[in-house]
């Protein structure tokens, strides 16, 4: 086993427990941490597959503003931040749906090369000129969208608002 | 040159899917909730960065912009579920969506 290999093995395992303990434990700010555990691992993810600028665009997004608005939503919805979550019972029907999914997913897996490939990697500046050039579309319909839904996000949070 | 097989990736990618909709289906806590959707969302982004890393370089360097693309409506995404969250709990002095049924009769 090559030393990739096995790094990818480790940031798997750790991606999968950590993604599970996130929505199993019952204290919302052990959620946060392990979910902020979760994104930096994948971030190492994609620093393995050679693309750094997803990698530290992962870490900024992710791992910082996501994980710090999280906690905020926390902040101000609890009375005591370390409360703990009433238990609910995992039904089968949930369990069953998850893993129907997993083993459809898992069942296309077989259609693809099962040998090792090189990762090509590209050059930052070569990303930045497709993402401004062909894909130019597609970065503005996301610059509309994020203007339409925090006008949205502060209509529905301001003050003096008739419920 | 690193050297990996696609198919231990498209593993990791369908397990976070399935442990993302298992996370929606029970959980009640709308943070929660959108935590799950988030780890769904990061196995679909994940996915492009595979396939752009195994695959030719204009198809590559398309994969890797669409993935920057959704990072950025995940980000927005999460931006509004907080504003609902902040809404149903001015609301109903909770954020437990079996609560909040206002639009069912």
């Amino acid at each position: 086993m090559s030393l990739e290999e096995l790094a990818f093995l480790i940031l798997a395992v750790v991606a999968l427990a950590t993604g599970t303990a996130a929505l199993l434990v019952r204290e919302l700010v052990h959620t946060i941490l392990w979910i902020a555990v979760f994104f930096v691992d994948l971030s190492a993810i994609y620093f393995l597959l050679e693309a750094p600028f997803l990698g530290v665009l992962q870490l900024g997004v992710y791992a910082g503003a996501v994980t710090v608005l999280l906690l905020f939503g926390i902040m101000v919805t609890r009375k005591r931040i370390f409360s703990r979550e009433a238990a609910t019972g995992i039904g089968p029907v949930p369990l069953a749906l998850a893993m129907v999914t997993f083993l459809f997913l898992i069942s296309a897996v077989g259609e693809f090369s099962q040998s090792e490939q090189p990762i090509r990697s590209y050059d930052p500046s070569y990303l930045s000129a497709n993402l401004f050039g062909p894909n130019g579309p597609w970065l503005l319909l996301l610059g509309l969208i994020m203007l339409a839904s925090v006008s949205g996000a502060i209509y529905l949070v301001r003050e003096g608002r008739e419920p | 040159m690193t050297t990996l097989a696609l198919t231990g990736f498209l593993a990791l990618s369908s397990g976070l899917l399935a442990i993302g909709i298992f996370g929606i289906l029970t959980r009640r806590n709308f943070i929660l909730i959108l935590i799950a959707i988030e780890i769904g969302m990061n196995a679909a982004i994940l996915n492009f960065v595979y396939f752009a890393a195994f695959s030719g370089a204009t198809a590559g360097l398309n994969g890797q912009s669409i993935a920057v693309v959704l990072i950025g409506f995940a980000a927005t995404e999460v931006a509004v579920g907080l504003a609902i969250v902040l809404a149903l709990n001015r609301l109903k002095g909770t954020i437990n969506v079996a609560q909040a049924t206002d639009l069912r009769n």
